[in-house]
């Protein structure tokens, strides 16, 4: 195979040259054969191994499913063995770590598919799920964050929705509330307005989060499509209560069944939402008569909170001159409830608004000192509350 | 459109004249490879040499690729796809293919037997590279069996034999020079190596570091290529992937470096208690009757494979348990089981004269002994960085360097093994104290203990690599000489040199020219007192070679024994004498110095 130039520029070596040359061609094509035959026994191989890891992985599924968590993680690491860089078999296993408790253990799997793919959702959730189990608040909050702004292979807007409600709730659940807060309203800025089970779900954790006015409008949403929604009407009522809009409150509350209705709590709030209305001298479509009665009973009644409140921390009233709050509140009282009988007050209307705020005024002197009142008193300290609120706002 | 007439070469076989495509393009094929082979065999040794270490290379990763392969389906086969094999299998596969294996090793392949990097070894130092092709087919067929077997032996150290051996094979058959078959099984080892280990620095750097011991810029080349070929050829089959996946960590403060301090001392008393156990063990299984070499290996499967019934982990070579090590599935009570379980199954193993290799192992004990190191730190101090994985990753490189002593090898193998930079602070410290405290209980390393225990006295490439060097300024003596200047009176040079017997005269000539003025001229002159004489009129002998105090004391050699003495100059400074040497002063310095 040597043509004539090679043989005099290599001389006298020719015989070895001629033997490498034939060497050589050998070994080329060996090494063809050899790839040949590496190439058919590495295909064998990895069809067989790609078969069992899928083997093994389906098995870990069913286990999974059935419960059987114990197997699930044998399977899952069998399957690991044969496909070892396999994400998905490592997030398997991760999760089935996860639920068995062992967070720790799967966190190690997740953190080396964090480092490869950062953006993953799932990878993202379940290690904020397993920091969040631990009560690592910031990295829970970090992961779960990776989760809403990272990728997610199927219906993404939805899986992201559901991931901030989580976040939402794990706030709530750890008295974060001010950090839940931006969660709940970039909640409800993502949520379809028909879409009543996803707004009954923001309109909870706004109620949690003691977002009233955004829990209010949510409820109202829902009930503009339903007005019999349960969930909703509580919400609303709930809400409005809180809002100061004591008779929307009461209109929720009388449309909601009585047995919601009676529920601890909701029916506190629905007796206090009734006296509230009753004893409120500013409802539109009163007569100016029942107005002064109004006005004249919440005096009457402020007072008597007064002086009872008096007796309770052992001030004597009235002082002269007037030295504590609740003394200068009483004296500033006394004139008006001696003069003002409900006739008085009809025939001088104009004065309603005041003699509504010194009842009003009273019955937050006693409650500074004396605490939170109760029953009546509480319906007009909270009816008092309600205007502060609307008036301020 | 005509066709040209083709030239037929003397000797080729005439186109068929029916077919004129063909023929033009067997022409054409023909003038290619003629041109190819011209060029191939008319290049300068050296050049072929390389061209070579690419073939080599590719056919280490694909005999590697397929080694691998066949150690999996035996693992399948024998113990099935499970990782807790059965119970019937676990005991009788290690113990029936022990069986097979011994008289295979004994009537078939007698040198599959041993250590693969001794046996290189031996082929560069010893047989002048040669390595029986017989020992690549013979480790090939024992290895796939016996560590597929479930046998605690790893297939890295038959991988590089196998390189080797196809090396050698390579060599003979193209007939390369002496000097270039010697060297060319390393080339072959570090293309084992690195298909077996997927790290082609570490490769080089081991074969480097434990078979050379230079680093010749005439094989480095070749070795290099060879490594790269056959990870190359080894992930087009088996995929690129890194062998371990742990997250990247940050060493925040210095004094959490402190945490591997404690790992490198665990570390190297380990491979110390392994260390010492061979070493005493070997040679007692060794003097055992010639007939009990066809039961060793049963034994040794059947007790790894009662072990095994309980803790499956330590069979094999371990991979995928080191995987789970590294993502914190044991707890610290279960990785010290394991590491200590692993150094008794892979002694016995080894020790039993099954064919197979010690990196895999060592890396699985180091594994679990960082892995258990790091969940007790971290229980106690809770804020270390890195996961119970880190410690496991830095521990394999620990074990490593103190088991093989090859330090600088197992940092870059951490880092390869893991695709993972961030450990290499860490590894680098346990590392070295892993490498101290073994060096400093058992003087001589593993391959070098193998390889005197079976009778072969190989230079040992860590003396080799700790020899002290000898400079001039070991050597030269500082205040021995008088430096003299053209226009000086001999009367005041001798009135200098009075009562100072030792002192040598120079003559400064200008910076980088020195003479050599010996006494007795100084006073011949003097002696004429007839006129007054300078010193640039003496008879001086020069301009002498001169030295510095960096260079070693061997390149002084060549030329002390041609002058009376060597002045030692200022590399800053050629007119600026520092000190004088002579051939007695750099004999007596090199007896100084103890023999290794």
């Amino acid at each position: 195979m040597s043509s004539p130039a090679n043989t005099i520029a290599l001389g006298k070596k020719s015989p070895r040259i001629y033997s490498r040359e034939a060497v050589l061609l050998g070994c080329i094509l060996l090494l063809v054969l050899f790839v040949l035959f590496t190439a058919a026994v590495s295909r064998m191989y990895h069809k067989s191994i790609h078969v069992l890891a899928d083997n093994w992985f389906d098995q870990g599924e069913a286990s999974f499913r059935a419960g059987d968590i114990k197997s699930a993680l044998t399977d899952y690491r069998n399957a690991l063995v044969y496909s070892p860089d396999n994400a998905k078999f490592q997030f398997h296993l991760a999760q089935a770590l996860s639920a068995a408790g062992r967070g720790d253990e799967g966190r190690s799997y997740l953190l080396n598919l964090l480092s490869e793919s950062p953006g993953s959702g799932d990878v993202n959730l379940t290690l904020a799920r397993i920091a969040a189990h631990k009560g690592l608040n910031s990295e829970a909050l970090r992961y779960y964050h990776g989760a809403i702004y990272g990728e997610w292979d199927n219906d993404p807007i939805s899986r992201r929705w559901q991931v901030r409600r989580e976040l939402a709730e794990y706030l709530l659940d750890h008295g974060l509330q001010q950090q839940a807060v931006p969660e709940i309203i970039a909640l409800a800025d993502s949520t379809p307005a028909n879409d009543t089970e996803q707004l009954r779900v923001v309109g909870n954790v706004s109620l949690r989060a003691k977002l009233w006015t955004r829990a209010l409008e949510v409820s109202r949403t829902i009930l503009s499509a339903n007005a019999d929604n349960e969930d909703a009407l509580l919400g609303a009522a709930t809400s409005a209560f809180n809002l100061g809009q004591y008779s929307a409150a009461l209109d929720y509350f009388d449309r909601l069944p009585e047995k919601d209705r009676e529920a601890p709590g909701v029916a506190e709030m629905h007796k206090t939402a009734q006296q509230i209305n009753e004893m409120n001298a500013f409802l539109p479509g009163l007569s100016r008569e029942a107005k002064a009665r109004r006005a004249a009973s919440a005096l009457s009644l402020a007072a008597n909170r007064l002086q009872q409140c008096a007796s309770q921390v052992g001030q004597s009233l009235p002082a002269t001159p007037a030295q504590t709050q609740l003394q200068k509140a009483l004296a500033e009282s006394k004139e008006l409830t001696a003069e003002q009988s409900w006739q008085n007050i009809a025939k001088h209307p104009e004065t309603l608004d005041e003699l509504m705020g010194h009842a009003f005024e009273m019955e937050n002197a006693a409650a500074a000192v004396c605490g939170e009142p109760e029953g009546a008193d509480r319906a007009l300290w909270l009816l008092g509350r309600g205007r502060e609120f609307r008036h301020s706002d | 459109m005509t066709e040209p007439a083709a030239v037929t070469p003397p000797g080729a076989i005439p186109p068929a004249t029916n077919e004129p495509a063909s023929s033009a393009s067997q022409a054409g094929f023909r003038a290619m490879w003629e041109r190819w082979t011209s060029h191939v065999f008319t290049m300068r040794e050296d050049r072929f040499f390389l061209f070579l270490a690419v073939l080599i290379g590719i056919l280490s990763g694909l005999a590697v690729v397929c080694f691998r392969i066949a150690i999996e389906w035996t693992d399948i086969e024998l113990l099935g796809s499970s990782l807790s094999p059965t119970f019937p299998r676990v005991v009788l596969a290690p113990t029936l293919a022990g069986i097979v294996v011994a008289l295979l090793v004994i009537y078939a392949f007698p040198r599959a037997r041993g250590s693969g990097v001794n046996q290189t070894k031996s082929a560069v130092y010893v047989s002048n590279g040669y390595i029986p092709f017989n020992t690549v087919v013979g480790k090939f067929i024992t290895c796939a069996l016996a560590i597929g077997s479930g046998q605690s032996l790893g297939p890295e150290d038959p991988s590089l034999q196998m390189g080797a051996g196809i090396a050698s094979l390579l060599g003979r058959r193209l007939r390369l020079s002496q000097e270039k078959v010697r060297l060319i099984a390393p080339v072959g080892a570090a293309a084992g190596l690195a298909a077996a280990f997927n790290a082609p620095i570490s490769a080089v750097l081991f074969v480097l570091e434990e078979v050379i011991g230079t680093w010749s810029a005439g094989v480095l080349g070749a070795i290099v290529l060879a490594a790269i070929s056959s990870v190359v050829t080894m992930r087009a089959f088996l995929g690129p992937e890194s062998m371990f996946r742990v997250p990247p960590f940050r060493v925040a403060k210095p004094a959490d470096l402190l945490a591997y301090v404690a790992l490198g001392i665990v570390g190297g008393l380990a491979s110390l208690v392994f260390l010492k156990w061979l070493a005493y063990a070997r040679p007692r299984m060794q003097a055992l009757p010639r007939w009990t070499q066809h039961f060793q290996p049963a034994v040794a499967g059947l007790l790894i494979g009662i072990i095994g019934i309980r803790l499956p982990q330590v069979m094999g070579a371990g991979y995928p348990i080191i995987d789970q090590a590294m993502h914190g599935q044991f707890t610290w009570k279960l990785l010290l089981v394991l590491a200590a379980l692993k150094i008794l199954a892979t002694g016995i193993s080894f020790l039993s004269g099954t064919p197979g290799g010690m990196f895999a192992p060592s890396l699985f004990i180091g594994a679990m002994l960082g892995g258990a190191v790091g969940a007790i730190e971290q229980h106690f101090f809770p804020a270390l960085p890195g996961t119970v994985g880190t410690f496991a990753l830095v521990g394999m490189g620990t074990f490593f360097a103190g088991f093989l002593r090859v330090p600088i090898t197992s940092v870059f193998m951490v880092i390869e093994v893991s695709g993972n930079y961030t450990a290499i602070l860490p590894v680098m410290i346990s590392s070295l104290i892993a490498y101290g405290i073994s060096r400093s209980y058992i003087k001589v390393p593993l391959f070098d203990l193998l390889a005197r225990q079976d009778g072969l006295v190989l230079p040992s490439v860590e003396e080799q690599r700790e020899q002290m060097i000898l400079t001039v300024e070991d050597a030269m003596r500082v205040d021995a000489a008088l430096v003299l200047e053209r226009a000086e009176q001999v009367a005041d040079a001798i009135k200098k040199l009075e009562g100072k017997e030792g002192l040598l005269s120079f003559l400064r000539v200008r910076p980088g020219e020195w003479n050599f003025i010996e006494r007795s001229e100084l006073q011949r002159l003097a002696a004429d007192t007839s006129q007054s004489h300078t010193v640039g009129e003496a008879d001086s002998k020069g301009p002498l070679p001169f030295v510095f105090r960096d260079m070693s004391l061997e390149e002084a050699l060549h030329w002390a024994g041609d002058w009376p003495v060597l002045p030692v100059l200022s590399r800053a400074d050629l007119s600026k004498l520092e000190g004088v040497v002579t051939l007695a002063d750099i004999l007596k310095a090199f007896r100084k110095v103890p023999v290794a």
